[in-house]
Parts: structure tokens; sequence; C-alpha cells
């Protein structure tokens, strides 16, 4: 098998690829481990996805099936599904199916293979590790896809959009959630998930307040929990214990890139370094979506691939401009921007970032050799929320620096 | 009526080794365990090392029976099929006196391809030492081994030698009829000559039961991180520092699966298997001091187990109470290391001979991962559910997991299944595979989803229905 792009992953952001590499008359594969198209959608049974993309409310299967009939229309996509693609190669990948073993070459990878789960090691969680103790996402597929209980009790550590959507979810289904626990000030999920999901159930949130340890031989039957300090300290005094058959962790996710040997990541975002056309420091190896950084809404997710995409298949076409390049950077105020690398020319650039702290009322600017080349006025902004801003970036001098005024 | 030659109690690799050595010897063995697997006591917890025999004491039973049992383990685990490594192991420290004390004991104990290594010797068998460490004891005759891979190995192996195996098995009550046995759990009763009491943890309760001995143990915690398997550079060779009178100290390994090994701590504890945090902060402190590199960032896992100890030795002794039993206390490390030497030792106690000519073999367990490609696409054609990835760290395959299902030794548990083919050993641990890999024990078991256990008895994976929910496998 030969083609100009493979695309490993088949959830939005690898569906969305696969749409910009065929819409450039890409000979184009999608590769997917599942039985069908759309990844993690498939699970997220609520609603709220689309709002942007689609100016409509769809729930994530409605969302995975309106993208995967679209990416059905092109000819020039193949799509192999119960597929695993076991080794990235330079210009190769090695998959395995029912059919065996074998090897597809192509001139240009994307990456959009998603983001696993951090797990209870992750967070250095102590005590005993029985049976109730997972990740929200599990406990998501096991409601929303088997029609089973993750516990009856339960309490809910990190308010992250999984959690805080598996608190309301797990609430309607017939558990009782004891609280939520979020060991820092405020949420990382997003503001609506709070006041839908929590308020509107009476489902307790507690901030600086943690997990000390899980108790349980068997079964998961209560945890220790107490506040921490600024430092994340665990403070014994304030130590209580909490009984619940289940604990569920909803504490952040991780860019699953470890089938790439050698790939340069980002220490903040754990994902790939990429330049303006998402290509990483090996050369035809793209990638997007949440391996690259970990988004909220999967519109962004969508926006972000199919141009990733259509720069693979660029790049396949020998079309990639890659002269002139200049860092960009991540200023005052900000914790990461993707991507790190620009070219200059006519293109414009949509760089997205995460702020360290809450702002209101503040302009983000986008500089360059003390040049403005870009700013946008944020009325309120959290790091919870993923932020972008468009750069003309034809007048750059050096580095573009993205930051806070 | 049946009556075994022995009742081994407790399948931990000591019981299940013995069970194998018995009866590839033609004798009839019946192991019992509590627990809904074997090798879920300290066989399961501990560091997988198969050490060269130089720590303990001259002239003592772990001394002579961890060298003979390092020389017994590359036949036992070639016959098996379990994977074994010579990594081979270094001591290192400060202290060049205590380096040699070392060396001379292992002399004594009869340790071969021991030497004394300066830092610059030292630093070609492990780059990343940290400053503190001039010199060292280097033992070529060290090996990794998976523990429970190779418990479960020979409880299949006693399985297909005709020994009966009962999980889940508790024992109400020990009588000695004539010169036989009765053991029963109020529902079963099984009968035999002699017992082995190899009950880990529990020797004590099972002791209580026959009437025989009991012990002065105490529980010492032993807790660990596990690494990504992208950190298996970190060190070739398993690290010791110089041991104290806690133990081995804080070492850092290659595991047989590309892991990387970090701890133990030893304390005084009770004897649940739990991780604390002041446990963990001085694993992740000592073993700074030993290496430069150990990234335990890239944990993937952190876990404890509990040594049972008993005075300085391991208690290996026919009961004097009562006839016919024998009990073995304090097999803490080097047990593992042991286990193969400690089961012929108990055969010569039990009185019985061992001779495994005609002994039959098991198939062995072999990844689909680990397979040429001429050998997967062979094996895809006949069965197409090796083509299907479960796990996707660790790339283990349905076919895999199938193959775990039909083994001699029947697997009930989510942790079974990882224990024998490494499904949800990886970094997601198990956020991606745990629920395929409990719908497909619920299907081949055929048993309900809601029955499938993640260990024991009790440990069900899931809490029942949804609100007017149903299912399907």
């Amino acid at each position: 098998m030969k083609f100009d792009v493979v695309v490993v992953g088949g959830g939005p952001a690898g569906m969305s690829a696969a749409i910009g590499s065929a819409k450039n008359g890409a000979s184009t594969l999608i590769i997917e481990r599942n039985d069908e198209l759309g990844g993690i959608l498939n699970q997220c049974i609520h609603n709220g996805f689309g709002l942007h993309y689609y100016k409509e409310e769809l729930t994530g299967p409605e969302f995975a099936n309106r993208l995967s009939k679209e990416v059905k229309k092109y000819a020039n996509i193949t799509i192999l599904t119960q597929t695993f693609v076991t080794e990235i190669k330079q210009n190769k990948v090695v998959i395995s199916n029912k059919d065996g073993v074998q090897e597809v070459e192509t001139k240009a990878i994307v990456l959009a293979t998603g983001a696993r789960e951090k797990t209870p090691a992750n967070i250095t969680l102590t005590g005993s590790r029985p049976a109730g103790l997972m990740t929200a996402g599990v406990a998501q597929k096991m409601v929303n896809t088997m029609g089973l209980l993750p516990g009856k009790e339960v309490v809910i550590l990190g308010s992250g959009d999984i959690g805080l959507i598996m608190a309301r979810r797990l609430t309607l289904e017939g558990a009782k959630v004891k609280a939520v626990l979020e060991i820092n000030k405020t949420t990382s999920g997003l503001r609506r998930n709070v006041l839908q999901c929590l308020d509107d159930f009476n489902i307790p949130l507690f901030f600086q307040t943690t997990v000390f340890s899980v108790v349980g031989k068997d079964r998961v039957e209560g945890i220790y929990y107490g506040k921490v300090d600024d430092n994340y300290n665990q403070l014994k005094e304030t130590q209580k214990f909490l009984k619940c058959d289940a604990l569920i962790l909803s504490v952040g996710l991780t860019p699953e890139t470890d089938i790439v040997k050698g790939l340069k990541t980002m220490r903040v975002t754990g994902g790939g370094e990429v330049d303006e056309y998402y290509m990483t420091n090996i050369k035809g190896l793209f990638t997007c979506g949440n391996v690259l950084h970990i988004h909220d809404l999967v519109d962004n997710v969508c926006i972000e691939s199919e141009n990733a995409g259509r720069c693979a298949s660029l790049f396949a076409k020998k079309k990639l401009d890659t002269s002139r390049p200049v860092n960009v950077i991540a200023g005052n105020g900000l914790t990461y921007v993707v991507p790190s690398t620009a070219y200059i020319n006519d293109n414009k650039l949509v760089c997205r970032f995460r702020l360290k702290n809450k702002i209101t009322r503040t302009n983000i600017v986008a500089k360059s050799g003390g040049v403005v080349l870009a700013k946008r006025f944020v009325l309120a902004g959290t790091p919870g929320e993923m932020q972008s801003l468009e750069i003309e970036k034809a007048n750059a001098t050096g580095d573009i620096i993205v930051e806070v005024e | 009526m049946k009556i075994y030659d022995t009742i081994i109690i407790g399948a931990g690799v000591v019981g299940c080794c013995l069970a194998s050595d018995l009866s590839r010897s033609h004798h009839k063995v019946l192991v019992l365990d509590k627990a809904n697997d074997v090798a879920t006591g300290a066989s399961k917890a501990n560091s997988g090392l198969v050490h060269a025999g130089f720590d303990a004491k001259e002239g003592s039973l772990k001394a002579m029976l961890n060298v003979k049992g390092n020389r017994l383990y590359p036949a036992m685990c070639k016959r098996l099929g379990v994977p074994l490594e010579k990594t081979g192991a270094i001591v290192v420290g400060s202290d060049k006196s205590a380096v040699e004390t070392l060396y001379r004991r292992g002399q004594a104990n009869g340790v071969k391809n021991l030497f004394v290594l300066s830092r610059d010797e030292l630093l070609k068998l492990a780059p990343n030492l940290s400053e503190e460490v001039t010199v060292g004891l280097y033992a070529k005759d060290a090996y990794v081994v998976s523990p429970y891979l190779l418990t479960i190995c020979l409880c299949e192996e006693a399985i297909v030698n005709g020994a009966d195996v009962r999980l889940n098995f508790n024992i109400a009550k020990i009588e000695k009829q004539g010169e036989v046995f009765a053991v029963t759990n109020g529902n079963e009763t099984f009968f035999a000559k002699t017992i082995v009491n190899s009950a880990g943890a529990g020797v004590n309760d099972v002791a209580k039961l026959i009437g025989s001995e009991t012990y002065e143990i105490t529980y010492r915690r032993g807790e660990y991180y596990v690494l990504d398997s992208t950190e298996s550079g970190t060190t070739k060779i398993t690290v010791f520092p110089l041991p104290t009178k806690d133990g081995k100290g804080i070492l850092v390994t290659p595991t047989i699966d590309k892991n990387i090994l970090v701890g133990p701590t030893s304390y005084e504890s009770d004897d649940s298997t739990i991780t604390t945090v002041e446990g963990l902060a001085s694993v992740k402190e000592k073993s700074q001091k030993l290496l430069t590199n150990v990234n335990l960032r890239r944990a993937i896992r952190q876990f404890a187990g509990v040594r049972s100890i008993v005075g300085d030795d391991f208690v290996i002794e026919k009961s004097k109470k009562v006839k016919g039993v024998i009990t073995l206390a304090g097999i803490c490390s080097p047990g593992l290391s042991s286990a193969p030497a400690i089961s012929r030792y108990v055969i010569s106690l039990l009185g019985l001979n061992f001779d495994d000519k005609d002994a039959k073999k098991i198939t062995p367990y072999r990844l689909f991962k680990n397979l040429s490609t001429s050998e997967k696409n062979e094996l895809v054609k006949k069965d197409k559910r090796y083509g299907k990835i479960v796990c996707k760290c660790e790339n283990i395959t349905e076919g895999d997991i199938v193959f775990a299902l039909n083994r001699p030794l029947k697997v009930c548990s989510v942790d079974g299944i990882k224990r024998r083919v490494r499904a949800g050993m990886g970094r997601c641990q198990g956020g991606f595979c745990s629920l395929p890999v409990a719908s497909l024990i619920a299907k081949y078991n055929k048993i309900p989803l809601e029955s499938v256990l993640k260990e024991n008895a009790k440990s069900n994976v899931f809490a029942g229905k949804i609100r007017g929910g149903s299912y399907e496998v």
C-alpha cells in the first residue's frame, strides 16, 4: 500500500486532517484502531459539541457521525478500521490487523492519536489499589457504552471537564456523587460545565482539597482526604474519611506520542514541538489535535487538524515553504504557545496557547522586534480555556513573542 | 478416597515450585490458596531479582539456598519458557571495607564471578552512577525474571503433571485422622499424608489450624516505583546500595519486561500493601543517591509488597508437634532466588525423591508482539484474534488474552490476565484495555460481565447496572 498522506487515528483530529489532505487532492489513508471512526467522541453522549464548527449543539456521537459522513464523501480517502499502528518510521508505518502485519508507504504522516488520561500513578496517589479506582474516561465508557456503573457512591478527584461531565452522568444513571475534589484553587474545566454538571445537581466541589489515601482491599471502601496548602502539601490536621465505593480521577490528559521515536516534545504540553504547518522535528511527520496539545473544544481540534492535514498534503507535493524561520515564543502570562516555529511570509498564523493566570479586560499581543503584529482584547480568560490569536507575520523581523500586555 | 502425598497450602513461588517438582516426580499433590490466583502475595510484589547470593550470612539457609537456587534458575526458566535475563548486579557505595566484607561473604557462600571494582570500572557497567560512589561489588550471575509469570508457569506445569489446584479455598479446619490429614473448607474435604505450610504472610493462621508451631513474624513493607519502558535506558544492570540492617536497600533495576523498578522501602508495618507518601518520598530520595538519571516523572505505577520476617534466616522445618507437617516461615528475600532450592530441600525433608525424567512440559507463553513478522502473519491467518490489539501500551492482542484464558490454570480476573500477558501493565495502566479485557473474561469464562473480578472475591470491576440499564457482552 502506498499513499500521499497517512493519518494515524480516526478521531475528530484524524478525520479533519484527512479532509484537509483530501481536499488538496492527496491520496489519504486513515488508520483507526476501533471498529468505527469517531474516537473518544463515541463515548461522549452528552451535548455541547459543535457550537462553533457546525453552529449547532450536538452530542459526541452525532458530531462524530457528521464528520465521518463528510470523510466518506472523498473518493481519495481510504479508511482502515480495526487496524493498529505498531511502528512509525520515516515515510512508513507498520500496521497490524486481521490481514496480518504489513508496511504502508507514505510521503507524509499525520499523528492524530489523541491523549491518554493521567493515572493514579501519575499523581502519586497513595494507599491501596482496589477495584473501583479508575479514570473518568473508563467510567464514561463503562456507563455510556456498557450500561454498567463504576460505583454506587462515588468521589471524583479533579474538576477537569470529563470529571464534571461524569459527575452529572453518574447522578443521572443512579449513583450518588458525594463530592468533587480539586487540588487547585480554580477548576480546570469549562465554567458552563461547573454550572450544568455540579451546581444543578447540588454536588459539592471542594477546592485546594485532594485524596490523601485510598482505602479498601478488594473494592474501594473510602478515601482519606483533606486540604492542601499553596505548595500542594497535604495538611494532615484537616484529614477526614469519606465512605465511597469508587474513586474516579479526572486529573488531566497526556498526549499519546510514545509511538514515535525521536520526537521532540514541548515540556509544558507533552505534545510534539511543531512549526506553523504542524510539522514536527521529524521531516514529514505532522501532528494535531490532543496529541499536540490538550483542547477544550472539539471544534478547535477540527479547525487545527484540517489545516495540519492540508499542510501534510502540501509537503507530500513538496510545496511547503519553510524559508525564513523564526521562533514563536510564549511570553509574559502564557504557559505555552503552539506552534514553536513560524516562517516569515504572507500566510496568516493562528497560534493557540494557554494563560498562566486568570485575566480580565486585557490585551493579548504578538510582537516581533518591537513591532506589534497582532492584538486582541480579552474580556475574561482563564487557564482552563484555550486562547488563540491570528497573526499577520509578513512584517516580522525576528522571533515572534506572544504575551499578555 | 483420594489421598494426596502432600497438600501444599499457599500458592506463591515456593509453593508452586514445590508442587511442580513433586508432581513431575509423580507424587500426588494438591495446592490450596485462599486467593483467586497464584502469586498474589509476596511473590507478586518484589524486585523480580535472582540474587547471586553474596548477601546472606555464611552458613545460613538463606546463603545455601540462594546460591543453589541461583544455579537452578537457567534450566528451570528454559524448561518453562519463562524469560530470564542475566543482567548482573552491582552493590555500590563509598565504604571499601564494607564492599570487601561482602566480597568475602560471597566467596564463603560459594558465589562465583564476583569482583570488587573501582569507580571507573563500575562506570562502564552503569554510566550514570552518582558521584558519591567510589567502589562496588560486581556479581555477574544475577538475573531478572517475572516472579508472577514464573509462579503461574510452575503451577501450570504442576497441573499438566497431575497436580490439583484449588483457589479461593478458605480452610475451615485441618484434622489428623490417623496418619492422614483432612483439610476442609466446610464444603469440600481433601486428604493427604503430609502438609507443607507455605502460606507466606498467613503461615501462622495455617499453623494454628494444623496445631503446629507458630512463629514470631514481623512484617516489613516495601514500596516501589515502576518506570515506563521509555526509561529502559536508565540502567542495564541492577544497582544496589550497600546493605544495612534493614535489608538490601533501595535499588534500581531493569525488569525482564523492559521497565525500570525503583525501590523498595523496608520498614516495620502491618501486612497491608498500601503505599505511603513518606515511603515513596524516601524511595525518590535514595534512588537519586545511586543513579543521577532516575526519572520518576515517568512512573507508571507505584506498588507495595510485604515481607514476612522471622529472625534472620528462613525457617524451613518439620513440625515437632504434628508429624507430617513442614512449615516454611519468614521466606523473605532471597525467597524468589532460593525457590527452586527450597523446593528440593523440602522434598528431602518430606523423605520423598526428586526424579523428573518423564515429566511433561507446558506450552510457553509467547506474546504475539515478540514473534517475527512471518510468524505473526501465519498466526493471524490461523486466528484473526491475533490481528486485534487490545492493550495499546504493551501491544497485546486479543489472541494473546484468549490464549491466557485457555491455560491449564484457569484465570478469572483482570489482574490475572495482566500478570500473564501484560495487558494493562503499560503507561495507561489499563485505561484502554481493562474494560475490553473484562469483556473477554466474561465471554470466554461464560460469566456475566458484572461478576468479572479485578483480583480476589468481592473485587468486582463493575458495581451493577445503570438505572434501568442493560448491556451486551
